[in-house]
């Protein structure tokens, strides 16, 4: 079944660039882009065991009559079928349902807070849930479009990292980009390795992944700045307990309040196909 | 991994996961049941607080400014829709597992304590039951439960709330079974019965073991039993017009441009004119329902009528225009009126006649109501009992909850909570052919195992292709592009089969059907089995940008309908 990627257009020049992101992505995923232009100011996606309010920025709705002119114009310009979605179902009636069952979901830092007010290091609560409950992948696109050459895959041992990793592995198999993996060293080099191999993931190991840099000294975001600039990142999201990231942050935290890139972020609730 | 998160695999509830909903279902009956005291005290506190408000001339500003306040709290605070959430609720059970929002918990209440409490016609019951179906969902989610189980608390919550709130047990069981789940299994039945218990004794507890309405003794006639057919009647035509009334109120309050939370003012205010004339229409109206029981209401057949009719539209004002509550206390004024109205005027015609107490009519009045307007009479029926205390009254109970009930559905197919729902079809009960094709999505029935063809590929090559495959159906895509451009079933072959010169002369394309008919991933199934049987299909291909991505059979379709229907019959 080809995949299925779940954009919500925003019909202003910042969702321009992630509706480019959007469609390169899909370009390279050989997926079908599905966009929900917004007819209302909040949605709900009825997860598995999980509903979340999106109570969207009220750009979104910015231009009605153009939007989905413009989402058609910038889709095919990217040499994809545009695919726009009508909501079937609605719990109240100015509250449509959004399917969850999509491949991958893309989504800016923030999708109910003011676009003007978003900066690095912030993650909004809704795009937080929607992490926690999905079972797909969400793509944080960068703030301008930028084609992303390679892959880079965030590997610290935790189980949302090792689905990271498996997910880095599928998408190096479709788009044939470089995957190079990340490794913050917090215990022996050799462990990290074994952990894969328990994982029954050495083939792919070997076969697929081009560099390992494995950091033991520096902190965490010194060390990012061996990104590579036109790298799409993935990573796991927060592996540890509420109360631990509050208190000492998470890994995903320090990463996108440091990196420009476009971030593929997994949940706990993802199960990567191999 | 934190094992107390996860009660479901526990040794204990392991065994039978009933134990597991009676337990969970106690915790949720007494949560729903204190979030009802809590909206209950805070309604009366805001009553009294503003009491000695109400004797000035400028007191009709106060429902429209609970009626903003409300609003806006819905809109912007907690970001959620007017209304009283039963549909909202149906809707969840229906569809989604009974998955509620959090904020759903709490929202209702607030909203409807500043519409009630201030004087809007609406009642604190619906709120009740969203907030205790919400605290049944969230609980359910926090313990990582199924689907039918958080479906079963769900139905907990909605019946500790009606239970705690009338502390009435048996109308709480009934209601949710009734209207909120709308079916009756031995798996569910134990734990909304528990959550019940719980949620009253949390109320026997907290404000003592007190009948809504103090219990009467009413000697009833055969005179009385034959007159409360005709009381069916009028309480029929009362349910009718306070469902259109409100459907209409939100009608023209759709096209009034203002933002919501003025509309809601403006219609608050004029409650709180006709409030000015007539106070029995303010509130939700309990203390009124009291005295007309006791037959102490005097005022004479003319006003009744009018308070009735008055009460009707301030309803509609109250609810269409924007603020928060639910129609269980408006039905029961209206009931009350109205069986008061139907007395007095067989008094009038038949002064001779030995009729019973008007009390004993506002009570048969109340369950009319009740019955047609949610087309639930058991609800109606043990509802009045329990909350008057009176068993004397059952047999014209049964009569007008029976005939207000069926006239109305004859009228309004769907009841005032489900009509939304019907309309939109999204009404999907246990066990209906929609529910169980809403289970089904297409990616389980998607049969990859189509071999696709060329349209440049000539008939021998296809031959060959054929005698390896099970299939008769075979998809032609196009040999430069991969995209999708016709069906060629065997059928179509047929005549070149026997005529080897053909074999090399004749292309896939020249003979495939290129006119065919195609679904999407995203199609509803609903519809493509529509499909299926209008145009005699037994299999559909599925096509994404262009490109075949399977083929969807009736026979695979029929195959999982049957194994979904006994996963939702037997659970």
């Amino acid at each position: 079944m080809i995949p299925r990627i779940l954009h919500i257009f925003q019909n202003t020049p910042l969702g321009r660039e992630s509706l480019l992101q959007a469609a390169y992505f899909s370009k390279q995923l050989e997926a079908s882009l599905i966009v929900y232009i917004p007819q209302h100011i909040k949605f709900l996606m009825y997860f598995d065991n999980d509903v979340v309010q999106i109570d969207l920025d009220p750009s979104y709705l910015y231009s009605p009559d153009t939007a989905k002119d413009h989402a058609a114009e910038i889709i095919k310009e990217a040499g994809v079928e545009p695919l726009f979605l009508e909501p079937k179902h609605f719990t109240a009636s100015s509250l449509p349902d959004i399917p969850a069952d999509f491949d991958y979901m893309v989504c800016p830092r923030s999708i109910s807070d003011l676009s003007a007010k978003i900066g690095f290091g912030y993650v909004g609560a809704k795009v937080r849930n929607i992490f926690n409950a999905a079972r797909f992948p969400v793509l944080i696109p960068s703030y301008v479009y930028k084609p992303w050459k390679n892959i880079v895959v965030f590997y610290g041992g935790s189980a949302n990292a090792s689905n990271a990793l498996k997910l880095g592995f599928q998408i190096r198999k479709e788009t044939r980009f470089p995957l190079n993996l990340f490794t913050y060293a917090e215990k022996a080099p050799g462990d990290y390795r074994k952990e894969i191999i328990n994982m029954g993931l050495e083939d792919d190991l070997n076969r697929q992944v081009d560099n390992w840099r494995i950091f033991e000294s520096g902190n965490l975001v010194d060390n990012l700045y061996h990104v590579p600039h036109d790298a799409l990142v993935i990573l796991g999201a927060f592996a540890h307990g509420l109360l631990r990231n509050i208190m000492f942050g998470s890994k995903l935290e320090k990463i996108q309040a440091a990196l420009a890139n476009n971030l593929l972020v997994v949940g706990p609730k993802y199960s990567a196909p191999i | 991994m934190k094992p107390w998160r996860y009660p479901a695999r526990w040794a204990l509830f392991k065994m039978d996961d009933r134990l597991l909903l009676m337990f969970i279902g106690a915790i949720v009956g007494t949560c729903s049941g204190i979030a009802a005291l809590a909206l209950n005290h805070s309604l009366h506190f805001l009553l009294e607080a503003l009491s000695h408000w109400r004797q000035h001339w400028w007191a009709f500003v106060l429902p429209a400014a609970g009626a903003a306040l409300s609003s806006l709290f819905l809109e912007k605070i907690v970001k959620e829709g007017a209304g009283h959430g039963v549909p909202e609720v149906i809707y969840s059970v229906s569809r989604y597992g009974g998955l509620i929002r959090l904020r759903s918990a709490f929202s209702r209440l607030i909203s409807s304590c500043l519409t009630i409490g201030s004087g809007g016609s609406a009642g604190p019951e619906a709120p009740v039951v969203m907030s205790g179906s919400a605290i049944g969902s969230n609980i359910a989610r926090f313990f990582s439960l199924n689907d039918r189980q958080r479906v079963t608390l769900v139905g907990c919550g909605a019946a500790g709330a009606i239970s705690s709130i009338f502390n009435a047990p048996i109308s709480g069981i009934v209601f949710t079974i009734e209207v909120i789940l709308g079916e009756w299994t031995a798996l569910n039945i134990i734990p909304i019965a528990i959550a019940a218990v719980a949620g009253t004794e949390i109320s026997r507890a907290l404000q003592g073991d007190q009948i809504v309405f103090s219990p009467q003794v009413f000697d009833i006639g055969m005179g009385d039993i034959f007159a409360s057919i005709g009381l069916a009647v009028f309480t029929a035509i009362a349910s009718i017009a306070l469902t259109h009334g409100l459907r209409s109120m939100h009608q023209i309050s759709g096209k009034v441009k203002a933002p919501l939370w003025i509309r809601a003012g403006i219609g608050g205010s004029c409650v709180g004119i006709i409030g000015l004339f007539l106070p029995v229409v303010l509130g939700e109206g309990y203390h009124f329902v009291h005295t007309m029981i006791e037959g102490n209401f005097t005022p004479g057949l003319a006003f009744v009528a009018v308070a009735c009719m008055a009460k009707i539209l301030a309803t509609s004002l109250t609810l269409g225009w924007g603020g928060s509550g639910g129609i269980f206390a408006p039905c029961l004024v209206i009931g009350s009126l109205t069986g008061l109205t139907y007395h007095r005027m067989l008094s009038a015609i038949w002064p001779s006649v030995n009729w019973v107490n008007e009390g004993c009519y506002a009570l048969l009045g109340m369950a009319g109501l009740i019955s047609g307007m949610l087309q639930a009479p058991l609800t109606g029926i043990f509802l009045i009992v329990e909350i008057t205390g009176g068993y004397a009254v059952i047999l014209p109970l049964i009569i007008v909850s029976a005939i207000s009930a069926t006239l109305c559905h004859y009228i309004e197919p769907s009841s005032f909570y489900l009509k939304e729902l019907v309309d939109r079809g999204h009404l999907l009960r246990p066990g209906t052919d929609a529910r169980v094709l809403s289970d089904l999505s297409i990616k389980e029935l998607l049969e990859t195992d189509c071999v696709c063809v060329n349209q440049n590929m000539p008939i021998r090559e296809f031959i060959k292709i054929v005698e390896n495959s099970r299939r008769n159906y075979f998809p032609v895509e196009d040999d430069a592009t991969g995209e999708f451009v016709g069906m060629l079933h065997l059928d179509d072959i047929r005549p070149y089969l026997f005529n080897r010169m053909l074999y090399d002369a004749v292309l896939v394309g020249q003979i495939m059907n290129p006119n065919v008919e195609t679904v999407l991933p995203d199609d509803d199934l609903t519809e493509i089995l529509h499909k299926m049987d209008s145009q005699r299909l037994f299999s559909i291909p599925v096509v994404v940008n262009n490109r075949f991505v399977g083929m969807i059979s009736k026979a695979t379709l029929l195959d999982k309908y049957r194994k979904e229907l006994m996963v939702q019959t037997t659970s």
